[in-house]
């Protein structure tokens, strides 16, 4: 990378710390607006309480102390990267999220290399046979995959191919009772990916197909292709060469937005595929007011995301050096 | 010939057959045990913790009771059998209680189980942090350990109710030398228990399953019979059943197989369901009102609508028949111990609306011109689906009384801060374990003492009177079972007439198993007991 590049990167890198601020600051502010606490559900899971009890729990969370002290000391906690203790699950929060990171990128990484890869392969094959048989066929299926609800979709598949026909696991990351090691594991883990990744893939794929088949067609309706074709270029190259090439940026934006999304948005599927992501852990820990955890997957979603779009906007500019790093 | 004598044998066999096929599916649960296997049960939710004394969460008593033990195990008529006591004597004036604990016991470190980690559970432990422990234990002043093997309670009151409360899943008893140092309120081995149980605990996978091995050294000999349990959480209704269609997992209870899905399973060849173990849980479906806000604070408008509820319609559309009409705040369930009446006012009668409406004129609540009386928020408890179908039958049935409801829904944290701390609300469907006394389940709903702003599941119709106040007093001391039970015949007739929650169906709760798991229902404590005798057959 040039110096001018290498530049670039350190002041987004700067101008990254005062979003990420932001986000905390708004976040806590966000989930102290909702009613009842986390002693609160506790004692309510319990299904009795003696006020002592529940004098002991809001001491222990720190929930008797005013509001604007607790976020001060979240803010210094954060600052000293530390993200806190779950005081619901008793283990600190970022040995939770380490858990559950693994997981989730695996199925995140997963979908988004088929989902986009076949995407952008079936819109420009869309796009090339526009109007014909090819291009129906894929433009229906697209609009069916992205029309489906993502649980039905999930269900469906469990009840097809793993009750009926007995091909994949029901459900979970790996055969509980066997406790397979080395290869045996990744193999097992490969097997229970399966469903969940197809599931989410559906719906991502039907999006970059639509995508990709409206940016090709976009680009086919510029001079240059007029010129390419003026300099006797064929029509397979001009499609992969030039149009293809410059077609996929609005793909790549549409992915860089969407890896945020996926890290939070799976939780549908990771609930009906008890999948042990992310995206659950935050759904779970807002109905249980844990608050340290929410904020801290809020946190790392948010440093992802920008970290994210750094890599997006790196890449444009490898992809079309006509855009400058400034 | 030969051929018609082995025929002739052939239907001596099969009648021979016949007469022992209905002894042998009796006996079934009584076949040799056979070793071996890993049993995958399915929990749901995932428990928070492991801290079964710190925390009685549902969940978590499914799971940590496989690690922990207590003092107690109970028969099916509630009354305790030994389980780490081997024996105990209660003395004339009741404030006495000496147990004789087993001998040889290990906890799963390899260090034996004594009377100084009796001592120590319950003083140091359950009586300080036990969310229930603070009430069961508050008369338990002292506990004397003369030797090793004998633990004696001295109380400074009778306390009748707290041999009730001394199972593994109530008050399990934790090893005073893990638990002694450090903070109790957050211990590092919370989430690492060391009990004296049948299975130790092995890994926790957060959000996939919970490992559990068999403990050679378990003081009941040739037991446990499985190698290995394995708790998976799986948050989607739906795929919990399919793990059990298709034998990933031989057993959930609690509901984790929603009813609609009970009635399909149970169609299959593999799978049974199971009503009983949950005895000592007695859950009982109510609708509470705020009685101290108009309407409700009027007695005549809380009986009307007592009647206008059909309970044997909810039942059967809305919790798909696993239930019975409830008749007062004491279950059923408890009718083995003489505790239960039924002889209190009977609000389930056929003609339920006609005398709902004659009350609601009475108690000066007349039809307005465009037919209704009065509007009501109804508040659904935010425990799942059914609650809300049954939160829109009451709207209907309100309706024919001329009461307009509209329904609230809110997520757990909200509504249990509008219930239990603000008592912002009028009326609101609810459900409430009554568990293994009323002393420990009961008493918290109506005594005026249990009217605490905060605490949840606790009084929160604010209704009171100090002849129930004085039943309840009187009830928690007095040994006399006969006496104990004529006390509370008059508290039950009293409750369900002054109505301050509408009593409408004893839930069953569903366990939905494998049918080669065997053993593994051996007390009303169902799946809260230690899984010692469960076997899977090959």
């Amino acid at each position: 990378m040039t110096t001018k590049g290498l530049r670039y990167v350190v002041r987004r890198l700067a101008l990254a710390i005062p979003t990420i601020l932001t986000i905390i600051v708004l976040n806590f502010a966000l989930v102290h607006l909702a009613p009842g606490d986390a002693a609160d559900v506790l004692a309510g899971e319990a299904g009795s309480a003696t006020p002592q009890y529940m004098a002991q729990l809001r001491q222990k969370f720190g929930l008797d102390q005013p509001l604007h002290v607790q976020l001060v000391g979240y803010l210094k906690q954060v600052l000293s990267l530390d993200l806190g203790y779950s005081f619901r699950h008793g283990m600190s929060v970022s040995e939770l999220i380490a858990t559950r990171l693994g997981p989730t990128l695996l199925l995140m990484l997963t979908v988004l290399v088929l989902s986009v890869g076949l995407g952008v392969l079936l819109g420009a094959i869309a796009a090339r046979n526009l109007n014909r048989w090819r291009d129906n066929v894929i433009s229906i299926l697209a609009v069916l995959a992205y029309a489906t609800p993502v649980f039905w979709a999930g269900l469906m598949l469990i009840v097809v191919f793993s009750v009926e026909l007995g091909w994949f696991p029901v459900s979970g990351m790996e055969e509980v009772a066997a406790f397979n090691e080395g290869w045996a594991r990744a193999i097992d883990i490969a097997h229970h990916l399966v469903l969940p990744a197809i599931t989410l893939t559906l719906f991502y794929l039907a999006l970059y197909t639509r995508l990709m088949r409206a940016s090709m067609l976009d680009q086919y309706a510029m001079d240059y292709v007029v010129t390419a074709r003026a300099k006797g270029l064929t029509e397979r190259q001009i499609a992969w060469r030039h149009v293809l090439r410059n077609a996929v940026l609005p793909v790549l934006t549409m992915a860089g937005v969407q890896i945020g999304a996926l890290l939070g948005g799976a939780v549908v599927v990771e609930t009906v595929f008890a999948w042990p992501g992310l995206g659950f852990l935050a759904y779970e820990s807002l109905f249980a007011r844990d608050i340290n955890l929410l904020l801290g997957i809020f946190f790392i979603s948010g440093c992802l995301v920008v970290a994210v779009n750094l890599a997006v906007d790196l890449l444009y500019s490898l992809l079309d050096p006509r855009i400058e790093l400034r | 010939m030969t051929g018609l004598i082995s025929a002739i044998r052939g239907v001596g066999f099969a009648l021979a057959l016949c007469s022992m096929v209905i002894p042998a599916i009796s006996q079934a649960q009584q076949t040799t045990p056979q070793h071996g296997g890993t049993l995958v049960m399915v929990v749901q939710p995932e428990p928070p913790t492991l801290a079964s004394y710190q925390s009685t969460s549902g969940p978590i008593g499914q799971v940590a009771t496989k690690v922990y033990e207590g003092l107690f195990e109970y028969d099916f008529n509630l009354r305790p059998i030994p389980g780490l006591a081997r024996s105990w004597t209660v003395s004339p004036d009741s404030k006495t209680i000496t147990f004789k604990l087993q001998q040889g016991v290990k906890f799963h470190d390899g260090q034996p189980f004594t009377s100084a980690d009796v001592k120590f559970s319950v003083l140091d432990v359950l009586k300080k942090i036990h969310p229930r422990g603070i009430n069961t234990f508050r008369s338990v002043e002292t506990i004397e350990t003369p030797d090793p093997y004998t633990a004696i309670f001295r109380l400074s009151e009778p306390a009748p109710y707290l041999l009730m409360a001394l199972s593994g899943y109530e008050s399990p008893m934790l090893p005073k030398h893990i638990f002694g140092t450090g903070d109790i309120n957050n211990h590092p081995n919370a989430n690492k228990p060391i009990g004296t149980g049948p299975y130790k605990f092995v890994e926790w996978q957060k959000g996939q399953y919970m490992r559990f091995d068999r403990n050679p050294d378990y003081w009941e000999k040739g037991r446990p019979y499985l190698d290995r349990i394995v708790a998976r959480f799986i948050a989607d209704g739906s795929t919990r059943a399919a793990t059990l269609e298709t034998q990933e997992a031989q057993i959930a209870g609690f509901n984790a197989i929603l009813p609609l899905d009970v009635k399909r399973l149970q169609a299959l060849p593999h799978i049974a369901i199971m009503t009983k173990g949950y005895e000592m849980q007695s859950p009982i479906v109510e609708l509470d009102f705020n009685a101290q806000k108009k309407p409700f604070d009027n007695v005549k408008v809380r009986q009307a609508i007592a009647y206008a509820i059909d309970r044997k319609f909810v039942i059967d559309n809305i919790w798909f028949g696993f239930g019975r009409p409830a008749t007062g705040p004491i279950s059923s369930n408890f009718k083995a111990t003489g505790i239960y009446t039924a002889d209190v006012r009977n609000y389930n009668v056929p003609n339920g609306v006609e005398i709902a409406n004659n009350l609601l004129d009475e108690a000066g609540y007349p039809r307005r011109a465009d037919g209704t009386r009065f509007e009501i928020v109804h508040d659904i408890t935010p425990y799942g689906e059914e609650w809300r179908r049954f939160g829109e039958y009451v709207q209907q049935q309100l309706g024919k009384l001329g009461i307009k409801a509209s329904l609230r829904y809110e997520d757990v944290p909200t509504w249990l801060r509008r219930i239990y701390t603000n008592y912002d609300f009028e009326l609101t469907n609810n459900w409430i374990q009554t568990l293994a006394d009323p002393v420990i389940g009961v008493h918290r709903l109506y005594h005026s003492k249990s009217i605490k702003p905060g605490t949840v599941f606790v009084n929160g119709t604010r209704w009171s009177s100090p002849e129930t106040d004085k039943l309840m007093d009187e009830a928690t001391v007095e040994t006399d079972p006969k006496k104990r039970a004529a006390l509370y015949h008059e508290f039950q007739k009293r409750i369900v007439e002054a109505s301050p929650i509408v009593f409408v169906l004893e839930l069953d709760f569903v366990t939905v198993y494998n049918k080669k798991l065997q053993g593994w229902l051996v007390s009303p404590l169902g799946l809260y007991s230690s899984f010692d005798q469960a076997w899977l057959t090959k």
